[in-house]
């Protein structure tokens, strides 16, 4: 497998995290489309370190690995708050807050 | 390239890190009443890394880490105003957050964040960058949702949430292409490629990677169209929190575009500067426009500081040393205005809530009726902040405009060009229409009857109010000290 086909991969994962983003409705739902959008540039990192043949994508790819951990982890914990307060995490039902 | 040992230069970032763990420990042992000291604890240190860093001025550039961050006059005036904001931020909570038994972690988080965007100042790699910026974006949407038993808190952190992770999510795609198109994450070494291979920036995979760092930060910036987490979260955070967001937070999108869009869009000598134009004209006259419309005075804010945030992106539409500086200036200053204004908003809660403890919407403009005459401290600092939001002299707003367009204006004449001509008229149009809306809360705080009896302001509101005015109306009076750190900071950038 050459460069283009672990690029063809990540565009993919890319663009199903996209489309969820756009059209899911459940945090919970938002929240793995996102962790797909990271670990998408992370398979970039990783093949584009192969390619070039030095390991700074590498490294980068475990800081963004780690980052991402703490950010679902954050992300989880705004959404508990929200279903003991409001009993639902359907973002059509979180709107407040419009104009 | 060599590992630096002597860390004199780092010891904000440093202090500021050793403080937020000592609070979270002290937190663990202290009782719930004695946490209020916590507050003080926090803004000395703060002082002190303001202090350490005004003492240090204008360095000549030093590395550490093997390149990955640099101390140099653009780090230091933009860690000057994450500092003086975050400053303004604690003093205010101190009185927001009193008796409040998870302070402890409220105030560890601010300064975490206040560490993250120091970092993104002097990031000098891509993967500093991101780590930089993902701890001051974490930290912050903690804070957004700090008033847990509050829905709207919780739905703006939600919000800020997505929006936030989306584009952080979206600028590290956009880093690994750059990584590829390069091989390397250091931001010289990348310019320094782009210079001798021009071809590949511009290629399609390189104007993919610059779409999507454009995107990354422009969430942080609140550009139109990337704007619409940012009334929502301002509105629904706590008034403390949102002077920091809007005042603190914003400001690390710019850095960041400093330091990576300007170098790369003068290597590459691509002609994106229409592009530029183009959004930030959007940007201004979509927050005047939709500010005008606003009833709560949050919200107002929120559109008026994406408003400002056009202002700023024109910096990027000529790139010349002067027009940086000016986007420098202006964004001190309107690190200055806005977080002295959301900071006055919070008093006006607390001005509403001790008249009614069940009182909604209470930023709403009606609450500002003879508000003159309730809080007149309060009253003068929104006086001063909406007039040098809306640009009117002696003020930090003024200043940084003037620059700004002149830059602009300069750059039209010698390139003889009459579309720069347009966007420079189009700015002073939008100037001038946000008068109207800064007008009319003028007007109900001092025309209309006061609703209530005047009451007592609490001193830490005040001291916070006072010293953002104080940097509002400095600036203004003696701008030379600011021009020349502006300068010397884009001098670093040369463009």
């Amino acid at each position: 497998m050459g460069l283009y086909s672990y690029l063809l991969i990540s565009i993919i994962i890319f663009t199903i995290g996209v489309y969820g983003i756009i059209t899911q409705r459940s945090g919970i739902k938002i929240l793995m489309c996102i962790e797909l959008l990271l670990n998408s540039a992370n398979l970039n990192l990783v093949a584009f370190s192969s390619y070039n043949g030095n390991s700074t994508g590498q490294v980068f790819a475990l800081f963004s690995i780690a980052i991402a951990a703490a950010e679902a982890a954050i992300g989880f914990a705004i959404l508990v708050a929200l279903f003991r307060l409001r009993d639902t995490i359907n973002l059509d039902n979180i709107n407040i807050l419009r104009w | 390239m060599s590992l630096n040992i002597n860390f004199a230069m780092l010891a904000p970032e440093i202090l500021l890190t050793v403080l937020a763990f000592v609070i979270i420990i002290m937190g663990l042992l202290i009782s719930n009443k004695s946490k209020n000291m916590l507050g003080y604890l926090s803004a000395a240190g703060i002082l002190a890394s303001l202090v350490y860093v005004i003492g240090n001025g204008m360095t000549e550039k030093v590395s550490y880490f093997y390149d990955s961050l640099v101390v140099d006059p653009l780090s230091q005036v933009f860690k000057l105003i994450f500092l003086i904001v975050s400053l303004i931020a604690v003093i205010a909570s101190i009185e927001y957050f009193k008796d409040n038994r998870n302070q402890d972690e409220y105030y560890a988080l601010i300064l975490m964040s206040t560490v993250g965007m120091m970092v993104v100042a002097s990031a000098n790699d891509l993967i500093a960058l991101f780590v930089g910026f993902e701890l001051a974006s974490m930290s912050t949407y903690v804070l957004a949702g700090f008033e847990k038993n509050n829905p709207s808190s919780l739905e703006a952190a939600l919000k800020y949430f997505i929006i936030g992770s989306l584009s952080s999510a979206l600028m590290l795609f956009g880093m690994s292409l750059i990584y590829g198109i390069t091989s390397t994450t250091n931001i010289p070494g990348i310019i320094e490629f782009f210079r001798s291979a021009p071809l590949m920036a511009e290629s399609s995979l390189g104007v993919l990677a610059m779409i999507f760092l454009v995107a990354g930060f422009g969430f942080k910036m609140a550009l139109v169209p990337f704007h619409m987490w940012a009334p929502d979260t301002y509105e629904g955070s706590p008034s403390v929190v949102s002077s920091l967001l809007a005042a603190g937070s914003k400001k690390m999108g710019f850095v960041a575009a400093f330091r990576v869009l300007v170098l790369a869009l003068v290597a590459i000598r691509a002609d994106v500067h229409f592009t530029f134009a183009i959004l930030a004209i959007i940007t201004m006259t979509y927050g005047n426009v939709v500010a005008v419309s606003q009833r709560s005075i949050k919200r107002m804010l929120a559109y008026s500081s994406i408003a400002q945030a056009g202002y700023i992106a024109l910096a990027f539409v000529v790139t010349t040393p002067m027009s940086i500086a000016g986007g420098i200036l202006l964004a001190l200053g309107h690190a200055l205005m806005k977080g002295g204004a959301f900071i006055a908003v919070a008093v006006v809660g607390y001005m509403v809530l001790s008249d009614n403890k069940n009182a909604k919407n209470i930023d709403d403009l009606e609450n500002f009726a003879g508000l003159g005459k309730r809080a007149p401290i309060t009253a003068l600092g929104f006086f001063v902040f909406f007039l040098a939001l809306a640009g009117i002299p002696p003020s930090a707003g003024f200043i940084g405009k003037l620059f700004l367009f002149y830059s602009i204006t300069v750059q039209a004449i010698s390139l003889s060009s009459s579309w720069l001509l347009l966007v420079v008229v189009i700015a002073i149009l939008n100037s001038a229409l946000s008068i109207y809306y800064y007008a009319r809360v003028i007007k109900y705080m001092y025309v209309l009857p006061p609703k209530g009896e005047r009451i007592k302001e609490p001193t830490a509101y005040v001291v916070a109010i006072l010293i953002a005015v104080i940097g509002t109306i400095g600036i203004g009076l003696y701008p030379e000290p600011f021009i020349n750190m502006a300068m010397n900071a884009a001098q670093v950038l040369g463009v």
